[in-house]
């Protein structure tokens, strides 16, 4: 097949989309609330897993040492968190410097009787962790260190935005899949429908013997120039959306959130890749039926 | 150039459309394809094109088997044939050049190579001057030379006609069989399917009878029997049909 040739089919697909202009627009319509929702899952994904990453490295978590270590016992205790691979930072936190926090709460007369050697308070170290995922491993590892007594518990915060994030993440990926599914139906279905209506050509072009593919090529370029339509609206869309957004979200919860002029450009990769994928997709399974027919069996004579 | 085999065709209705029928069209010949309605006739044709297979026996095509022929060489072979329909099948959102030109696009022809042969062939059926008409424009006739033009665009070497004097005047008819028989000189195979018996007695060609799925008659095969014999029966075969 020529240049020609090709230019022909692509004339073709073109009008397709015009001839079924109806369609189309629904399909159209379709797709884009289909990319923009997946759209806005995924950048709410990276939002929040960005909001994780920052509570992660703002996380202090605490050791807490046995009573009897000694100064010197600590600074080897000190020396020992320093060398775990999944902590960033290591700080000493005295018995003294934990209970000076306490004064405001006590009152001076209670805490001048508990200072010294009567302070109740253990020797600490606070600690933050690069990977908030392998907490409980890094733990396991802590509490395994001669004259640890125990571990505080990870912030709640940064714990339920992990699991809010690993949520998110999950329903994303159903919500791209269900939105798959839902696309490709429409858009095969509005091919089909073109195809109905040029049914007759169709069975002219087998009969002077055009080969399979070249009898689907336009309806899968129909497919696709549907699914880049699509995806340049919906680029454009999710453009104004998200910023408008994130403003009443960081208004209710103070965030600073993903610049979307840092990920427009893959997002508007990604959506023409998966439009043009879909549509063509669409456009495939939709003549396949097509094809097994001969003759009058195409026109349903 | 074509040969049946012991071809039997039954269709899944249970319908024997074809019962063992044998026999071969060389290269360069005229063949006339007569017989009552629902004799077979034009499952004999769809099965040349291949729209429809054999049950059993063999038909071989420009030297192809078509019973172990893959999907995907269909096509190849149809652009051996040149296909005329009874009912013209012209597309009407197009005009006659563009109808022609549309089975040269269909097997991805340039457009150089359209430009040209196009009005060769629409010079040859005698359109030149009807290129920008659309086909509801044309008389029947005229409509079925576009058709003709249509199947002779790709030069073919076969040219299959299933009733193509069957929706116009008997006058346009005898002009369509004549242009197929100039064809016909210039060496084109060419399958007529007819009803018209004053066009078969006219035309001096090989003339294959079909009944109920059978070869009852060819004027090939058996020397004894001319067409003119042929005729005379099948048209008693009718009568006898009507009178019952
Ligand atoms: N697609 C089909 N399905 C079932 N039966 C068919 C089909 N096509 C033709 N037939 C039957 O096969 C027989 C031969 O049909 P056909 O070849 O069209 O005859 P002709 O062209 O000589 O009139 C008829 O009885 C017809 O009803
Ligand atoms: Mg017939």
């Amino acid at each position: 097949m020529g240049i020609s040739g090709f230019g022909y089919l692509i004339k073709e697909g073109v009008k397709n989309v015009w001839n079924n202009r109806i369609m189309s627009i629904a399909s159209v319509c379709v797709l884009i609330s289909c990319l923009v929702l997946t759209g806005s899952a995924v950048l709410l994904s990276m939002n929040v897993a960005r909001v994780v990453e920052s509570v992660g490295d703002s996380n202090e978590t605490t050791v807490y040492l046995k009573d009897d270590v000694s100064n010197v016992e600590a600074a080897y205790i000190g020396r020992d968190l320093e060398k775990l691979s999944n902590v960033s930072t290591v700080e000493f936190y005295s018995k003294e410097d934990a209970f000076k926090e306490y004064e405001d709460v006590l009152g001076e007369e209670i805490f001048a009787n508990l200072q010294g050697d009567d302070n109740p308070l253990p020797d600490a170290y606070h600690i933050s962790m690069v990977d908030l995922s392998k907490y409980a491993q890094t733990v396991s590892q802590i509490t395994a260190i001669d004259g640890v007594d125990s571990v505080s518990n990870r912030s709640e915060i940064a714990e339920r935005l992990t699991s809010i994030n690993n949520l998110v993440t999950t329903v994303s990926l159903w919500i791209i899949l269900a939105l798959t599914v839902i696309s490709l139906f429409i858009v095969s279905n509005t091919i089909r429908m073109t195809m109905y209506s040029r049914r007759f050509e169709i069975s002219i072009m087998k009969s002077v013997g055009a080969t399979n593919s070249f009898v689907r090529i336009p309806f899968v370029i129909e497919g696709m120039l549907m699914g880049l339509i699509s995806a340049v609206l919906s680029t454009g869309l999710l453009y104004f959306l998200y910023n408008g957004i994130m403003e009443v979200i960081t208004n209710i919860i103070p965030i600073t959130p993903i610049p979307i002029q840092n990920v427009i450009a893959i997002v508007a990769g990604a959506f023409v890749i998966a439009g043009m994928l879909i549509g063509a997709l669409g456009g495939f399974i939709s003549i396949r039926k097509y094809l097994k027919k001969e003759g009058n069996e195409i026109l349903g004579w | 150039m074509i040969e049946f085999i012991n071809v039997c065709k039954n269709y899944s209705s249970g319908t024997h459309a074809l019962n063992n029928v044998s026999l071969s069209v060389d290269k360069g010949e005229f063949v006339f394809i007569v017989g009552a309605s629902g004799a077979g006739k034009s499952t004999f044709l769809k099965l040349i094109m291949h729209e429809e297979e054999a049950t059993s026996g063999e038909i071989i095509v420009n030297g192809k088997k078509l019973s172990n022929m893959k999907r995907r060489q269909v096509p190849y072979l149809r652009r051996h044939m040149g296909i005329v329909f009874q009912d013209f099948r012209l597309i009407d959102k197009m005009n006659v050049f563009d109808n022609v030109a549309f089975a040269m696009r269909a097997i991805g022809a340039k457009q150089s190579t359209i430009k040209k042969r196009v009005p060769y062939i629409l010079d040859l059926v005698g359109l030149k001057n009807k290129a920008k008409s659309r086909p509801s424009e044309l008389s029947g006739g005229e409509q079925q030379r576009v058709s003709l033009a249509r199947a002779l665009v790709n030069n073919p070497e076969i040219i299959i006609a299933d009733e193509p004097t069957g929706n116009i005047d008997p006058e346009m008819s005898y002009e369509i069989i004549e242009l197929l028989n100039e064809i016909n000189s210039q060496g084109t195979t060419i399958l007529v399917v007819t009803h018209e018996h004053d066009l078969v007695r006219h035309f001096h060609k090989r003339v294959i009878e079909l009944d109920r799925g059978r070869v009852v008659g060819d004027s090939a095969a058996d020397d004894d029997v001319t067409e003119e014999d042929l005729l005379v029966r099948h048209e008693d075969l009718l009568l006898d049909e009507s009178l019952k």
